[in-house]
């Protein structure tokens, strides 16, 4: 007979030293937090998407009446909107496959419900992000047209004083520029250090997995 | 009127009957839980020990399945035995859910690897055979380590491929594989 049969046979007849736990401490563990990796998700997720629909709430009210004044309020309430619909439909998504997530399932299976459910996270983070650049951009253009009424309304700012027209409207693009750049910038290494920790195993025995199947 | 304050009393009374139904139900189904988890206490240390480096990592990652357990508890049907059921919850925590943790657990210490010996004579050779295949298994990956542990209690290839969720020719390729692996660590 083959040695690993043989042990195969001996590892199921032989006890093993384990600790024998009784009923009475077993029992208080039923009563005990949970520290599972989907806890973490889920929460991370919820404060995610509670920041990202919360920031549209704390624009500054005189940054509304400069946008007012430009023209763009009409435009502005449009994106509002939309902006509502989106991310009604991504909590309904997340909602959805987190249901999905049950500890009954396959190991791969599983593995799968976690992962989408974080990639719907994901894309609802991307979509704001894409949103502020288009945003950023979009408004940025319009600014560049309409360049004189912009001066006329820097011009009662005290910030941009008795600086040339010319001066103003340079510093004004290369400032929305360089702040752009380093909030997407932030925000990208968060989410790298973030979901790298916290996704790593989840990831590496997905392939291992996946490696089965090939 | 009477008949009104009749039909509110045994309102009343249903519904205290119906609250102190579900407490005695709970409390059954805590005792069904615990007594069975308390009886195949042992398929849960296994993968512990298989997948935990100490004592104290043993012990959270028991608690981690025990509460993974009893989450899942209520949509047990019991249209399997309770310890095949256990395999799954237990593995998929293991390897997917279970997160090192700082809560604080009961600690009784044992040692390390050891097998207790059942039959008469004392057989050195398969019991340092039996260790180091323990070794030689704490070494694969999470995926390739749940394989051979379901292998080794003696679950069929269909039993292995749902539980991984990959097929049966799938499962039994890579089990020869890891297999004669294993045999080389063997017979060196």
């Amino acid at each position: 007979m083959d040695r690993l049969e043989v042990l195969k046979k001996e590892w199921q007849t032989r006890d093993q030293k384990f600790p024998k736990l009784s009923y009475s401490d077993i029992y208080p563990m039923l009563l005990k937090k949970s520290s599972s990796i989907v806890k973490w998700i889920i929460i991370i997720s919820l404060l995610e998407i509670l920041f990202w629909t919360l920031l549209a709430f704390i624009i500054p009210e005189s940054s509304n009446e400069f946008y007012d004044e430009l023209g763009l309020k009409g435009v502005l309430r449009w994106v509002n909107g939309f902006n509502y619909l989106v991310v009604a439909f991504f909590i309904y998504l997340f909602y959805r496959n987190y249901k999905k997530i049950q500890v009954t399932n396959s190991i791969k299976i599983l593995m799968e419900n976690i992962l989408q459910t974080r990639k719907t996270v994901h894309y609802f983070v991307f979509y704001n992000i894409g949103m502020a650049i288009a945003l950023l951009v979009g408004i940025n253009i319009y600014y560049y047209y309409h360049q004189e009424k912009l001066i006329d309304l820097l011009n009662g700012q005290d910030t941009y004083g008795a600086i040339p027209a010319e001066t103003v409207i340079n510093k004004f693009f290369i400032y929305n520029f360089i702040a752009g750049i380093m909030i997407i910038g932030f925000l990208m290494l968060f989410y790298f250090l973030l979901y790298g920790l916290l996704l790593r195993r989840l990831k590496r025995n997905y392939r291992e997995l996946k490696k089965i199947e090939v | 009127m009477v008949i009104f304050r009749q039909n509110c009393n045994k309102l009343r009374l249903l519904g205290t009957n119906q609250a102190a139904n579900k407490k005695t139900l709970t409390k059954e189904l805590e005792h069904s839980f615990v007594s069975q988890l308390e009886e195949n206490q042992n398929i849960v240390h296994k993968i512990c020990r298989l997948y935990t480096n100490d004592s104290d990592a043993h012990n959270d990652l028991f608690q981690e399945i025990t509460i993974q357990l009893w989450k899942a508890f209520p949509k047990f049907r019991g249209d399997s035995k309770f310890s095949t059921w256990m395999y799954r919850v237990a593995l998929n925590t293991a390897i997917t859910l279970y997160r090192k943790s700082k809560r604080k657990v009961q600690t009784q210490d044992f040692e390390a690897i050891s097998f207790k010996i059942s039959s008469e004579e004392y057989d050195s050779t398969v019991e340092d055979q039996l260790k180091l295949m323990y070794e030689a298994v704490k070494t694969l990956g999470d995926i390739d380590k749940a394989l051979v542990f379901l292998y080794l209690e003696n679950k069929n290839y269909k039993e292995i491929a749902s539980t991984l969720g990959i097929t049966e020719v799938n499962a039994r390729v890579k089990m020869n594989r890891i297999k004669g692996k294993l045999r080389t660590v063997l017979n060196p």
